[in-house]
């Protein structure tokens, strides 16, 4: 008797190892039929209340519709992802960056627009909306994977009160190229013996191929040539960028570092803290939270991305594009109303510029007096037009660790720039290779 | 123990000594004074150097921004009730298992005994980063995806937990046992009535193993969780300390709360927590 | 119903008590472990919808040939020393000492507790506050030093960083095997001591002569399972590497396990490298065992 209740237990226990659920194919549509959507988005407290207004808002209109909205960590959205596509458990809409996405592109792992889904009679149609290069990273064999949910380039916020205070004029004597970066810091900075209790300008570390990269290809470096076989091109602006870096650290000038508190977070505070730090757009919308006088005071200006001073390509900073993208696993049903609810709530580009300070890569936007009205807004379409997408492929996570690697050992260890380029060099060619 | 207490010599020896304990315990103690005393700074405050042990005004928005988190949706409490959830009963299921299994190792011979206790016993030597995506699918297969079930079930066998429960068991008397079943209880009574019901101390130590380990949990939840009303203390304070708005002093007010349950757990249980390292001493057959 | 004989009904019934614990293991441990074995031979890489393909033993001729998996190896090998030996000596020392204290005995140990019952989240922020060039690090070392103005540069001088990780793992676990000491040193029979002091030992003697051949077995528990600890540690190398120090140094085998399953997406190489990993423990302990073995002190 036992042993026929383990047993039965036993396989009740063990039975769903063995059902797969099935994904069904639907002929027809039927529009009225109930779906139930799962967003999965990274935290951002604003932008929750705005998309969640959105969503209440589609679902009255379209009452068979459920939506399901979770917000994760940024930092571990991209391993939630990866796991979850991997057990075919991924969520029906989601939001990533440029250089996570491409590996769930390239793998087929989302759905290709249909653009009769979203009112638009062809492929051409939706392209038109954006500014050339916006959708990149989403298209792949003619077809578009995602829509662009935020644009953003760095550019510079700098603190007229800290300059004023070391004797300098803001308007006159803000930094143009890199080595006004670093002399004008090098006026700025103040220390208790060799630890930084002021900084002058900081850079903004995790980002490595966005802020970094540009500055190597400046000086005309490249990451890897055209063909994509061989690593790293343009040794001279390696080894002047690298030896940048390392005057930049403790090694060198002690100017800042990766272990300080982000100086994106400190600057807000206007506490004396750093007089200078990259960071997008939408940082005017933390900081008129975080600090609402100082926002509004004049104290504050935004400054194109510096040039080095024997730049032979005039790059900003390159740009990230966070992408919605649909679950192509999903059944078509769920497909075609995931993607009507992203198209929706994509449409209010301009509650998103206003309420969120996220931009959106549209015509329509840009050429919006909202956006015009917004401070320095000039500043950043015009380095807009001098960037890039950041570099994206499959492996450009493990390459953004590698120069992250690369930077630290001229930086932090002192190493000498040509050994630090040799070793940098074998391990992108190790990556390129194993593609 | 060892130290006499008679000559003066001995007495120099004996206040070096218990000068260099209350260094070591100062030394030990400084990170926990400095998370209680920065949890009601300033984020500037914080970094004055030198530090300020005692904050210059004490600010309790802190705790209040810690608890209602950057978008006030307060679901903080809900994270600590989860936690607790999960905590407990793995605890409680635990060292069932546990203790069922310590038995049956301890007090049966049965073919391949010591094979299964050493291959429980390899566990320790898995790391869970390695076991983690087969362990994910299994647990989407069978549908624990956001349940609290699996939350807990991938942990409810505590190898420790286990250990320590057949160590316990080996010394039990096989006399109560034996009279168990003349007076004509079944296995299972013998079990419950007379071993499980007089072994509080192992498992109470086992419980507290079982309980920290889950309190302590970030990857499992942070895979296994994915809705914010299933999500667990480790992961809420992951997802609260990477917000651009929270400052230094939030974090801390975070660290502060989520340390409260087990100090109150730890000081009423202390009996346990510190009996938990006999397992060691008792590991000879 | 046929007869059972005593011996095997009891046989029976010890499957059974140990049933569930087995059942457990074979889901959520051997299942997934040999799912990892498996997949080592095959090159399959997280999100592809393509079906693996078999390659015999190509994963691990790669990673026997990376330099970043003996970097981890480095990594892993010089925390697991720098760990270990301390917590393995202080908390034996600690242990001596907490019980030759007379009074408060109880408290002492509960104090020293209490950085284990903190969770590892909750430690690492902590001590990434710490060890902020501003925070506390600098100014009391500092202070100790009579230096002024020294950055320690904790997270990210490499030797540094090894020190930092070290002594945040020493910090959270030396309570708690110091307990197991003083446990294992109540157990040393007063009549064995008393006579020692009969006989007219010093109290160096006592311990060298007489309470360190008893602990043996506790050292040797201790020692494994701190071993196994350290070999497989990996929260604090993850959260600080997340916050921007240097990955090199802290690359520990767990860590490169982890980032080449979840950042490369190539689980077959994770799996290799969990299986080297496991295989390395595997010795350590076998071999840490026989050699104590043949040394016990028997009482």
């Amino acid at each position: 008797m036992k042993r026929m209740v383990c047993l039965i237990l036993l396989t009740a226990l063990l039975m769903p190892l063995f059902a797969q659920g099935g994904v069904e194919e639907k002929a027809v549509l039927d529009m009225s039929a109930p779906v139930t959507l799962t967003i999965w988005t990274h935290e951002d407290a604003n932008r929750k209340v705005l998309e969640q207004e959105l969503i209440a808002e589609f679902m009255e209109m379209n009452p068979n519709v459920t939506v399901d909205y979770q917000t994760y960590p940024s930092s571990k959205m991209r391993e939630l992802l990866t796991v979850s596509f991997s057990a075919n458990q991924g969520p029906d809409i989601f939001n990533q960056s440029q250089s996570v996405v491409r590996q769930f592109v390239i793998e087929g792992r989302v759905s290709a627009l249909d653009p009769e889904w979203i009112g638009e009679a062809s492929l051409d149609d939706v392209t038109g909306r954006y500014i050339p290069g916006a959708l990149a990273a989403v298209e792949y064999d003619g077809d578009i994977h995602g829509l662009p949910l935020e644009y953003t380039n760095f550019c510079t916020y700098l603190n007229k009160n800290i300059f004023r205070d070391a004797g300098l004029d803001p308007e006159k004597d803000y930094p143009k190229t890199w080595e006004e970066v670093m002399e004008v810091s090098k006026k700025l900075v103040l220390r208790e013996g060799e630890i930084i209790t002021r900084r002058g300008y900081d850079f903004r570390y995790p980002s490595y191929t966005m802020q970094f990269l540009p500055m190597v290809e400046q000086l005309g470096g490249k990451l890897m040539s055209d063909d994509g076989k061989t690593a790293v091109v343009g040794d001279e602006a390696w080894l002047q960028f690298f030896t940048y870096m390392r005057d930049w650290g403790p090694e060198g000038y002690n100017l800042g570092g990766p272990t300080y508190l982000p100086p994106r977070k400190v600057f807000d505070n206007n506490n004396n803290e750093i007089a200078m730090s990259d960071s997008g757009l939408y940082q005017q919308g933390r900081m008129k939270k975080a600090n609402p006088d100082f926002f509004n005071s004049d104290d504050w200006m935004v400054i194109p991305f510096p040039q080095f001073e024997d730049a032979v390509v005039e790059t900003a900073g390159a740009i990230a594009c966070h992408y919605y993208m649909v679950n192509g696993q999903i059944d078509t049903l769920n497909q075609m109303w995931a993607w009507k609810l992203v198209d929706f709530m994509l449409s209010h580009s301009a509650d998103y510029l206003e309420q969120v300070n996220l931009v959106q890569p549209t015509y329509e936007l840009f050429e919006s007096d909202a956006f015009a009205a917004l401070p320095f807004s000039d500043v950043f379409a015009a380095d807009m037009k001098k960037g890039d997408l950041v570099y994206f492929a499959g492996n450009s996570s493990a390459v953004n660790d590698k120069l992250k690697g690369a930077v630290e050992s001229a930086m932090l260890l002192g190493e000498d720039p040509a050994t630090v380029l040799e070793n940098f060099r074998k391990e992108i060619q190790i990556l390129i290779d194993d593609e | 123990m060892f130290l006499r207490n008679n000559t003066p010599s001995d007495r120099v020896v004996n206040l070096l000594i218990n000068s260099l304990l209350v260094l070591i315990l100062l030394a030990m103690l400084m990170p926990i004074a400095f998370m209680v005393t920065a949890s009601f700074m300033p984020a500037n405050e914080i970094f004055t150097m030198p530090y300020r042990w005692i904050p210059k005004t004490f600010i309790f928005s802190n705790y209040f921004h810690a608890v209602a988190g950057n978008d006030e949706s307060f679901i903080f409490i809900r994270n600590l009730i989860n936690s607790l959830i999960v905590a407990l009963s793995t605890a409680a299921l635990s060292v069932v298992v546990s203790g069922l299994a310590g038995y049956g190792l301890s007090k049966f011979r049965f073919k391949g005994r010591n094979f299964i206790f050493l291959m429980l016993m390899g566990r320790m030597m898995i790391p869970f980063e390695a076991i983690m995506i087969p362990m994910y699918i299994t647990a989407v297969r069978l549908g624990l995806q956001n349940t609290y079930p699996g939350l807990i079930m991938p942990f409810i066998l505590n190898t420790f937990g286990l250990f320590q429960m057949r160590q316990y068991l080996m010394t039990f008397p096989d006399d109560i046992l034996d009279a168990g079943r003349i007076d004509g209880l079944s296995e299972m009574g013998i079990f419950w009535k007379l071993v499980f019901k007089n072994s509080t101390p192992a498992i109470a130590t086992a419980a507290i193993l079982s309980f920290r380990g889950q309190w302590d949990n970030l990857l499992w939840p942070l895979l296994i969780a994915q809705k914010e009303r299933m999500k667990t203390i480790p992961t809420y304070i992951i997802k609260f300390t990477e917000e651009k708005s929270s400052d230094e002093g939030a974090m801390m007010a975070v660290a502060v709360l989520a340390s409260l349950p087990i100090i109150i757990l730890f000081l009423t249980l202390s009996k346990y927590f510190l009996h938990g390292s006999t397992m060691y001493t008792a590991s000879k057959e | 119903m046929k007869y059972i004989g005593i011996e095997k009904k009891k046989a029976r019934w010890g499957y059974m008590f140990v049933a569930p614990a087995v059942l457990l293991f074979f889901m959520f441990s051997l299942y997934p472990m040999l799912n990892a074995f498996y997949n080592t031979f095959f090159n399959i890489k997280l999100l592809s919808l393509r079906a693996p393909k078999f390659v015999g033993l190509k994963n691990y001729i790669f990673v026997l040939n990376s330099p970043s998996f003996w970097n981890s190896m480095k990594a892993t090998a010089l925390f697991t020393l720098g760990a270990f030996i301390p917590l393995t000596i202080f908390s034996l020392i600690f242990g001596l000492i907490v019980t030759s204290r007379m009074r408060n005995q109880k408290a002492i140990q509960l104090l020293m507790y209490t950085p284990a019952v903190l969770s590892s989240v909750v430690a690492a922020l902590i001590w990434m506050i710490i060890f902020d060039p501003r925070g506390i690090g600098n100014s009391i070392v500092n202070n100790i030093l009579q230096t002024h103005g020294i950055d320690h540069r904790w997270l990210t001088d490499p030797v540094m960083l090894r020190v930092s990780t070290v002594t945040i793992y020493v910090w959270k676990y030396i309570g708690y095997f110091t307990i197991i000491f003083v446990t294992g040193i109540a157990k040393v029979p007063e009549s064995t001591l008393e006579a020692a002091t009969i006989a007219g030992a010093s109290t160096m003697q006592t311990i060298r002569l007489i309470v360190l051949p008893l602990l043996k077995p506790t050292t040797l528990m201790v020692s494994i399972v701190t071993m196994l600890n350290c070999l497989k540690s990996f929260s604090t190398q993850y959260l600080f590497t997340q916050r921007g120090a240097p990955l090199e140094p802290l690359n520990v085998v767990t860590l490169n396990i982890y980032n080449t399953a979840m950042r490369d997406l190539n689980i077959s190489r994770a799996c290799v490298m969990s299986f080297l990993l496991f295989l390395v423990m595997m010795i350590l302990t076998l071999s840490r065992m026989s050699s104590s073995e043949r040394n016990v002190t028997e009482y």
